[in-house]
């Protein structure tokens, strides 16, 4: 049966009734898909490695991995639902992971917390004046800040790498806090990412400021019409991402005591692959947080699969591509054809 | 009028140019509430861009606009929204992203409270807006939660002439509002228009159709080229007139004050 | 007096104005400071070379920016352009390898275009993920090793040609402004030029006479892919031996040198010249910051910071000539 015949049907049966809400529902709950393959995944992966996959010690890193990645995710997702991009993000990770290990031993951790989200903040607060408020593309905004910030980052560490050895690390207060903890085996960083995305998720879907972002981003001019102030909406958006990365950073850079140069590289391309494989619009105004990090477990698992199978890890960077672009292409036709039996 | 009372809205030698292009030309205009203003005039005459002004959208770049005899420093929507100007325009206004609900309230939604906090009131939202929207005539079937996305061009139209309405505005300006509607949505709009003059509201009706605005304002305000080529009372001057002056690009008008 | 103000003001309105500004300046500032070196034979000979190399994707990105949409992948085909060159080569000879490598970047662009407007997907997320995927492709076909040519394929004339100089100045400068030459005319004095604007300035208003947007825009994304391997092909004849990070982070350099040049990613803008020049700019001041006994981290943060200045220029540049912009968006 075709879509035209259910719409024009006399009398609905509860069958075509029950696709249609179940097809509102791809529309509305746009982290449905991404969920639905998270799991469908983590069952072909836990069958065809015997188990494995699913076992603890590798969901321990699995959720680690996720963790770290969703985190700056959600960020991202909130600049991607502004209509904008964030390709810096990798660099300001590598900038907190290393102000954090540069401050710790000396002003202890919550201080290096501080200053490593401070300058999380005032890179995003950059990204955002010159996106916001003199109108520049915000991937060339961002380009610019990803080698601004690599190229300072290189410089921090001269080539070299910063470290803190474990047993310094256990010595500090509070430092299990960010990442080095653990409950029930697993790093407490996934605490962490699930404050992050009840708390933003909170913001987007049931406050005043996330009813703004949504309409920045699907249409800025009639947002502009109704009052909404676009410029700072975008603005917060860039600063929140800057935080996120940077907190990214830190947790990271807690769980293995140790960041050179090449921290964060391609982090950006992730992130950013997360976000779409999560049902988040690149146009704007449509975006998930729960989808978002189902989109970053996604890629961590496929990570761990490929290592766990004995395939070759380069072989990540090609199946992570092919699947964006198939998540993608799905992702616009199944919506498609959702909209059309409505 | 009656020169006594404070217009609502007043324009004093207003001018706005973007770079080289002279958009709107020495300006002046008072506008009284309980008066609905036919605003006419060609494509390009600068109609659009002198409400722009008037909502916030364009600063002027010199010349000055009161609200209610109070001088207007900043121009950003919000100030023209907070005085209680609505402007109703063809393609701007709704995001297609959000649904009913959320659009009706967004910018100024209600909100509750929980430890200080400010959490979205999706009841009060829902309640009020599926209250509005049904009585601006549409679908029973049409839920405030839907996305705009899947409302006709006459719905929306509704959506916003509802909005206008609920928020009790002092000045609600529309521009080109009939012009994707069937005729008897078209006659429900004006009557609207109307009924909100009557209820004492100050209406800006923008079209281009002279005929449809003669027989509805109580004014007229032609434009042409940027600048205010007539302002003159319905009862001074028939349609055909109008017209003329239009066609005449204002060349031979001698009312300009 | 009118005709030398009106003059100037066509030249502050190019947008490849601010890239001849900023070379100018530079090579003032290069020549005055002059620490030792930067105008000797081999400084300039490298920084011609780098240029032309750079200079060749900087204008398939121009192509692409032209009409409105971006290409992150040209880093990755760059890279697996040249490495497919030297792994080609035994099965295929030396002008084998090449034609294989020119239609394969090809296809690539096909693919990308198709993806993009067929498929209806942003063109950041495609060719994002040709970045990704051409990227991991070079590490499956090459492991970890180093592939190099043999001695015969190095002396084959094809890589003579393509390597080698003439009158002082290597022969892939000399191929890189003969290319050049040719996106010029063909922008600046072809249906397809003027149509290429046409596409990136306003899609629709194009489309209602008649161009066919997507035609244009796959023939822009093809050009793009196969510069950039052909780019490949004169780094390997010069240099014939290759790591699997050839090309990494080329494609922001390469989009750098597009936007100092002048192009804009709102489509509709960009210049032969600006490109040429944007690479040069990118390339000498690598040089100089060498030169300067700089560290090589330093060089990628002032590409960051130049890539800002120039934009931040042309907006407010933009500002100035054409006015206030609206006090709201």
């Amino acid at each position: 049966m075709t879509a035209t015949t259910t719409t024009h049907g006399p009398a609905d049966s509860v069958v075509i009734r029950t696709r249609r809400s179940l097809m509102r529902g791809l529309v509305h709950y746009r982290e449905t898909i991404a969920v639905l393959v998270a799991l469908v995944l983590t069952l072909v992966f836990a069958v065809t490695t015997n188990g494995v996959f699913l076992n603890h010690a590798n969901m321990v890193s699995v959720t680690h991995v996720t963790a770290v990645l969703a985190i700056i995710a959600i960020g991202q997702s909130l600049v991607i639902c502004a209509g904008e991009i964030d390709i810096s993000v990798g660099s300001i990770f590598a900038m907190g992971a290393m102000t954090f290990l540069a401050l710790a031993p000396e002003f202890g951790v919550f201080a290096a917390v501080g200053t490593a989200l401070l300058v999380g903040f005032m890179i995003g607060a950059f990204n955002g004046y010159l996106v916001a408020y003199l109108g520049i593309p915000s991937l060339i905004i961002t380009l610019s800040s990803l080698f601004i910030f690599r190229g300072i980052a290189y410089m921090l560490v001269q080539d070299g790498a910063l470290r803190i050895p474990l047993a310094e690390r256990l010595a500090m207060d509070g430092y299990l806090a960010f990442g080095s903890g653990t409950f029930f085996g697993f790093n407490n960083s996934v605490l962490w990412m699930l404050a992050f995305m009840v708390v933003l998720h909170l913001v987007m879907f049931t406050m005043p400021f996330g009813n703004r972002l949504l309409a920045v981003g699907g249409d800025a001019k009639s947002a502009t019409s109704r009052g909404v102030r676009v410029r700072r909406v975008k603005l917060t958006a860039f600063i929140v991402v800057g935080l996120c990365a940077a907190f990214a950073g830190i947790l990271e850079a807690n769980k293995v005591g140790y960041a050179d140069g090449t921290t964060g590289r391609l982090m950006e391309l992730e992130a950013i692959a997360a976000c779409v494989v999560g049902g988040c619009a690149l146009a704007g105004g449509r975006m998930s947080i729960i989808g978002t990090i189902a989109g970053a477990f996604i890629l961590a698992s496929i990570q761990s699969y490929l290592v766990i199978t004995g395939t070759t890890p380069q072989l990540y960077l090609v199946v992570m591509a092919t699947f964006v672009i198939c998540a993608a292409l799905l992702d616009a036709r199944v919506r498609q054809w959702a909209l059309r039996l409505r | 009028m009656d020169n006594n009372k404070t217009p609502l809205i007043e324009v004093r030698n207003l001018n706005l140019s973007f770079g080289s292009f002279h958009a709107l030309k020495n300006i002046d205009l008072k506008l009284y509430g309980g008066e609905l203003i036919g605003l006419v005039g060609d494509n390009g005459a600068g109609k659009t861009t002198l409400i722009n002004v008037m909502s916030g959208v364009y600063a002027p770049t010199s010349g000055e606009v009161c609200f209610a005899g109070r001088k207007v420093e900043k121009f950003h929507p919000k100030q023209a929204i907070e005085f209680g100007i609505e402007t109703i325009q063809q393609s701007v206004g709704l995001c297609d992203n959000l649904s009913i609900a959320r659009n009706f309230f967004l910018g100024r939604e209600p909100v509750k409270r929980i430890l200080g906090i400010p959490f979205l009131d999706f009841k009060a939202m829902r309640k009020a807006s599926n209250d509005v929207v049904h009585t601006f005539g549409l679908r029973d079937n049409v839920s405030v939660d839907d996305e705009v996305a899947t409302l006709s061009g006459g719905e929306r139209q509704s959506v916003k002439i509802g909005r206008a309405v609920a928020f009790k505005n002092r000045v609600i300006i529309m521009d080109e509002p009939t012009n994707h509607l069937s005729v008897r949505e078209r006659e429900h709009v004006n009557e609207l228009a109307q009924q909100l003059k009557e209820q004492g509201l100050l209406v800006i009706y923008i079209t281009h159709d002279v005929y449809q605005v003669h027989r509805l304002a109580d004014r007229v305000v032609i434009m042409e080229n940027g600048a205010k080529v007539a302002d003159v009372r319905k009862d001074e001057m028939s349609a055909d007139d109008l017209e003329q002056i239009i066609r005449d690009g204002g060349r031979n008008c001698t009312d300009a004050a | 007096m009118d005709t030398a103000k009106l003059h100037w003001e066509k030249v502050i309105k190019r947008p490849d104005f601010g890239a001849i500004l900023i070379a100018t300046v530079l090579f003032l500032g290069f020549a005055t400071l002059d620490y030792d070196g930067f105008f000797n034979a081999f400084t300039m000979r490298n920084v011609l070379h780098f240029s032309a190399i750079l200079g060749l994707v900087a204008l398939g990105q121009t192509l692409v920016l032209i009409v409105k949409e971006v290409d992150l992948s040209v880093g990755s085909v760059y890279g697996i352009g040249g490495i497919s060159y030297i792994l080609f080569e035994p099965q295929l000879g030396v002008i084998g390898a090449a034609t294989a490598v020119l239609m394969g970047a090809a296809l690539i662009g096909l693919i990308n275009a198709a993806l993009i407007l067929r498929g209806k997907l942003s063109a950041v997320i495609v060719t994002l993920c040709g970045l990704f995927f051409y990227r991991g492709a070079i590490y499956l076909m090459t492991g970890a090793g180093v592939p190099r040519f043999a001695t015969e394929a190095r002396q084959h004339w094809f890589n003579q040609l393509l390597g080698g100089q003439a009158m002082g100045i290597p022969n892939s400068v000399w191929i890189f402004l003969l290319v050049a030459l040719i996106f010029h005319l063909l922008l600046t004095r072809s249906a397809f030029g003027n149509q290429l604007y046409a596409v990136g300035g306003d899609a629709p208003s194009a489309l209602s006479r008649g161009v066919r947007n997507d035609l244009i825009k796959t023939w822009a994304f093809v050009a793009c892919s196969v510069l950039a391997a052909f780019a490949g092909i004169l780094t390997i004849a010069d240099r014939p031996q290759t790591y699997v990070s050839m090309g990494y982070q080329f494609e922001l350099e390469a989009i750098a040198a597009a936007i100092v040049g002048g192009c804009s990613l709102r489509g509709g803008r960009g210049t032969v010249l600006g490109a040429i020049l944007g690479a040069l700019i990118i390339v000498s001041v690598r040089y100089q910051l060498v030169g300067m006994g700089a560290p090589s981290s330093w060089f990628i943060t002032f590409v960051g910071v130049l890539l800002i200045s120039v934009v931040v220029f042309n907006r407010l540049l933009g500002v100035w000539i054409y006015g206030k912009q609206p006090a709201a968006e």
